[in-house]
């Protein structure tokens, strides 16, 4: 494996892509989207009167949005890198170079990623336009915009991963899909079964009454969840809400109406999606007479009673990046080794060359 | 020219592809400066034995040296000295050719002047310098073709490797392959060619190897394939002449191909019969050698296999 080796590879691959003239009107299209979605959000927020940090909920929507898109379009990209070369009859050629498996696996990897990253760079106006409403800083802009160029870069490496297994495009195409699929929402279906079959009976007491009920104990499940990209992008990146007693996000304001008016609502999904996992690591607490309230989201989330915040069962974003890291590694390893010649067994039911 | 060991050795290769065996133990010597043709019906498994020693495939069993070294273990030093051409294969259509023989000249590291230059000089070879800015995709098969035969020459290859590589060609490029691998040939460079059109390779080959059902069924040069009689085919203006001629001169003729077909031993037979039909006023209007002693090899071999 040499750094001209996977130059040479990602230039080729570039330039093939770039040749096909659709890519012109898919990235135009793709920008279009991006845009039209940020106005009809900026239209939304503003008929809706939502005044204090649309910036915040501009740029944490849009960005959710984004990485949506990106799990959706960048199966697309590279699921059919390494069969379709091979149904095309090019593969086997540059196998017979001095270019290595890895040579043409990260070459090609780096070519997708590449392209994810330039579509990426084309949503940031959109973002730099939530930016310039307030609200959210430049740094957690950029953190936000990493987090989904590396989690694009794990869709492009199991992409093509499904790409050089499978021999039949139409096959591995599915196969990335099913991927994307398994880790935005097969995580979510698995911690809701898991956490239903560690439900324990728990007598709790509300005051003076005393009630048995039935409690997920959702702190040794929430694991299920970390590997998923929304969790991550909004659990990796610091909280744009101000910090204090009066930073509450909508929802919160239901229980504590008395606090309701300090800052007002702000309307922040990935915050949501934050206090959401983080809390689901704290076990359930017992004695809810402590503060004599009934918290509106019930058992997943325990406020602290000095402090009035949800309680904050630790960041769940290093564990899922770890996976996600681990799992595009581990992609290419997989493509490195299916495009390793001479090979043993050629894959099912096609030629060589 | 000091003797070189041969370029490619390999010795008893088995491949089983499932329950397949494609290759039961195949023998082949190709040496330097010569090119040796690869004959076999389809199925004979030319292209898997092309694939092995091109460093694509495993062979299960046996033993396989190209250019000293072994295509499993030391798969990059093979490649450095092979160039391979498939049997079909597909081309970037959007790049330009210009383009297209850029990228395997820095897939095989060459410096980017000498690239240039290299590929200037191989356009000019096949025939393709207008087609320089074109993209491929306007060149038709038998460009694409002869810009197949130009990828595999890129790095200047010690071994050549060519699967089929006349199917597609018109009359004229297939003489022109045949000079092209001739050239290398006689430039030192070993070539392993496989076809099915054995008039041509006739024309072409130094040696042939026949495979059959895997097996290697025989490793000859063509010359020793050269049998004591050969066949011509004469015709003349009127063929009732022609034939009370040659029962006249006692020689057995057979009609055929609008003319008759006779047995000679050799030239000087073939000289003088041809002396004796024109004093004897036969008006020969075609006196034809029938290049036929490949193909009568090659159909007693996979006769003997059924």
């Amino acid at each position: 494996m040499t750094l001209s080796g996977i130059r040479t590879m990602a230039r080729q691959e570039f330039r093939v892509r770039l040749r096909t003239g659709r890519w012109r009107t898919a990235l135009m299209v793709w920008t279009s989207v991006i845009g039209l979605f940020s106005l009809l959000l900026w239209s939304a927020l503003q008929w809706l009167g939502v005044t204090s940090s649309i910036g915040v909920t501009m740029f944490s929507t849009l960005m959710l949005f984004v990485l949506s898109l990106a799990l959706l379009v960048m199966p697309a990209t590279s699921a059919q890198s390494v069969n379709g070369d091979r149904e095309r009859g090019t593969l086997a050629s540059v196998q017979v170079t001095r270019l290595t498996a890895a040579d043409i696996a990260i070459g090609k990897f780096a070519a997708a990623w590449g392209t994810g990253l330039v579509a990426l760079a084309l949503t940031t106006p959109f973002a730099g336009w939530a930016v310039l409403e307030g609200g959210v800083g430049w740094l957690r802009a950029l953190a936000v915009l990493a987090v989904v160029a590396l989690l694009i870069g794990v869709v492009c490496a199991v992409s093509l991963a499904a790409s050089a297994v499978f021999p039949r495009t139409t096959t591995s195409a599915l196969a990335a899909y099913l991927a994307v699929f398994a880790l935005s929402f097969g995580t979510l279906i698995a911690f809701l079964l898991a956490s239903a079959l560690t439900a324990e009976t728990v007598q709790r007491t509300y005051g003076e009454r005393t009630v048995e009920t039935r409690v997920p104990q959702t702190h040794r499940v929430w694991g299920w969840l970390a590997p998923n990209p929304y969790v991550i992008l909004a659990d990796a990146v610091p909280s744009a809400i101000p910090a204090g007693p009066a930073g509450y996000v909508l929802g919160f304001e239901a229980g504590r109406a008395s606090q309701y008016a300090v800052v007002g609502p702000v309307i922040d999904p990935m915050e949501w999606i934050r206090n959401g996992v983080r809390g689901l690591r704290v076990p359930p607490a017992d004695d809810y007479g402590a503060y004599g309230e009934y918290t509106p989201y019930g058992d997943a989330v325990a406020i602290d009673p000095r402090t009035g915040e949800a309680e904050d069962g630790g960041p769940v974003w290093p564990y899922g990046l770890a996976f996600n890291v681990a799992l595009g590694a581990g992609a290419l390893w997989i493509t490195v080794r299916r495009l390793r010649t001479p090979m043993e067994e050629p894959p099912g039911g096609t030629r060589i060359a | 020219m000091p003797e070189r060991p041969p370029a490619i050795v390999a010795r008893g290769i088995q491949r089983a592809f499932g329950r397949v065996q494609a290759l039961r133990g195949v023998d082949l010597t190709v040496p330097y400066g010569e090119v040796t043709a690869l004959v076999g019906p389809n199925g004979a498994g030319k292209t898997t034995l092309l694939l092995i020693l091109a460093t694509l495939l495993m062979h299960d069993d046996g033993g396989v040296s190209v250019a000293g070294h072994d295509p499993v273990e030391d798969p990059g030093a093979v490649r450095a000295k092979i160039g391979w051409m498939p049997d079909s294969f597909g081309v970037y259509d959007q790049l330009t050719t210009d383009e297209y023989l850029t990228f395997f000249a820095d897939a095989y590291r060459l410096p980017a002047a000498a690239a240039a230059r290299r590929i200037a000089e191989l356009l000019e070879l096949v025939h393709l310098t207008e087609y320089r800015h074109q993209p491929v995709h306007v060149l038709s098969r038998g460009q694409k073709q002869r810009l197949g035969v130009a990828r595999s020459l890129v790095h200047e290859p010690e071994i050549l490797l060519l699967d089929e590589p006349a199917s597609g060609l018109d009359p004229r490029s297939r003489v022109e392959l045949r000079d092209l691998l001739r050239g290398l040939a006689a430039d030192g460079a070993a070539v392993l060619v496989s076809s099915h059109i054995l008039a041509e390779l006739s024309e072409m080959a130094d040696r042939v190897v026949f495979v059959a059902d895997g097996v290697t069924a025989g490793e000859h040069r063509l010359d020793e394939l050269t049998p004591a009689t050969h066949r011509w085919r004469i015709q003349a203006r009127d063929p009732d002449d022609l034939a009370e001629a040659l029962s006249a001169f006692g020689v057995t003729a057979t009609e055929a191909g609008g003319g008759h077909e006779v047995e000679l031993d050799g030239d000087d037979a073939a000289a003088d019969l041809l002396a004796d039909l024109v004093t004897d006023g036969v008006r020969v209007t075609a006196f034809t050698p029938l290049g036929r002693t490949l193909e009568d090899a090659y159909l007693d071999l996979t006769d003997d296999r059924r």
